[in-house]
């Protein structure tokens, strides 16, 4: 009964996002032990911002990335051409599927895609333009 | 056949060689020049075919306009007519080794992306967050199918990506 208490306390704590000691310790009722509220405050306190990250880390999204690797290789030749020199670029994404679904066992898959050097300049294109929409809102 | 005939026959053949999809079109023309010279069509296209070997051949072996004039001098053909045929294959050849190289096997070609971010408002463990997401969707072809990927990055993570991709970029260039 304990335990779920506190784990209640320290979920409202973090749902509600409190920082001030004076918030979290106006959740205790009247009679409650003193040094024990200053002690719980405390600890509440310095976990905070752990738990906050921690619960926005796992909330629920698309498959995320987690990691990602390049080489460039140069094609020499092929069945339909038998000399050339066409660099191209592979990409590999690992991707975490929804942590929520997951549990504790995280799937991570693992992708490998081929780009050439036009796909590579427009997908630069592309993120050049995020860039600069995510600097014009965060400038707002 | 006049060297005029040639001429034409050479010019509808390299339009298909540099459109290999307009199979009709090329079908169509080989059909008018049949009836236009009085040629019947079913010789005309066994010829057709055999003379659409040499230029395969010579992509595949990259060959140089003179070496296709003397394959050609080798199979028969008049000189005259070999000189021209290797003067339209020295026109041609940038267009038609761009689309070869075009055919080479890609794996997993990306193909087209999309992307849109915005702000997780709140959850079921946190009533109000404010953190900004990325996601972006991205296309591959797999064999002859699409399939579509969905990723979400942070921002971190975004930028960090944008400077892999810009490196490989460097690195692209100075290869070509």
């Amino acid at each position: 009964q304990l335990v779920s208490a506190l784990h209640s306390l320290t979920r409202h704590v973090v749902y509600r996002g409190l920082t001030r000691a004076e918030d979290i310790l106006s959740l205790f009722p009247e009679d409650f032990h003193q040094n024990l509220k200053n002690l719980l405050t405390k600890i509440i306190l310095e976990n905070i911002s752990a738990w906050r990250n921690e619960a926005q880390a796992s909330q629920i999204s698309l498959p995320r990335l987690v990691d990602m690797d390049w080489r460039v290789d140069i094609k020499t030749s092929s069945d339909s051409i038998s000399r050339m020199a066409v660099p191209t670029c592979l990409l590999q994404l690992k991707i975490q599927e929804d942590v929520v679904l997951c549990g504790n066992s995280p799937v991570v898959s693992a992708l490998t895609v081929e780009l050439s050097k036009e796909t590579l300049d427009t997908m630069l294109e592309g993120l050049g333009r995020i860039r600069d929409q995510l600097s014009a809102v965060a400038s707002k | 056949v006049s060297p005029q005939q040639f001429s034409a026959l050479t010019e509808v053949l390299f339009h298909f060689l540099t459109e290999p999809k307009e199979v009709e079109r090329f079908l169509t023309q080989l059909s008018d020049f049949a009836t236009m010279n009085k040629i019947s069509l079913g010789p005309l296209k066994n010829i057709v075919k055999s003379i659409l070997l040499v230029p395969n051949g010579a992509l595949k072996r990259n060959l140089s306009s003179e070496q296709v004039r003397a394959d050609f001098i080798a199979l028969g053909l008049s000189e005259e007519k070999a000189s021209y045929f290797a003067e339209q294959w020295k026109v041609n050849s940038p267009t038609l080794t761009r689309l070869a190289v075009g055919q080479t096997l890609m794996i997993n070609q990306l193909i087209d992306m999309e992307w849109k971010f915005g702000v997780t408002a709140g959850s079921s463990e946190l009533e109000k967050v404010g953190s900004i997401f990325l996601q972006l969707k991205l296309v591959i072809k797999k064999g002859s199918q699409t399939e579509n990927v969905y990723i979400e990055l942070t921002l971190p993570q975004f930028y960090n990506f944008l400077h892999e991709m810009e490196r490989v970029k460097t690195s692209l260039e100075s290869f070509s």
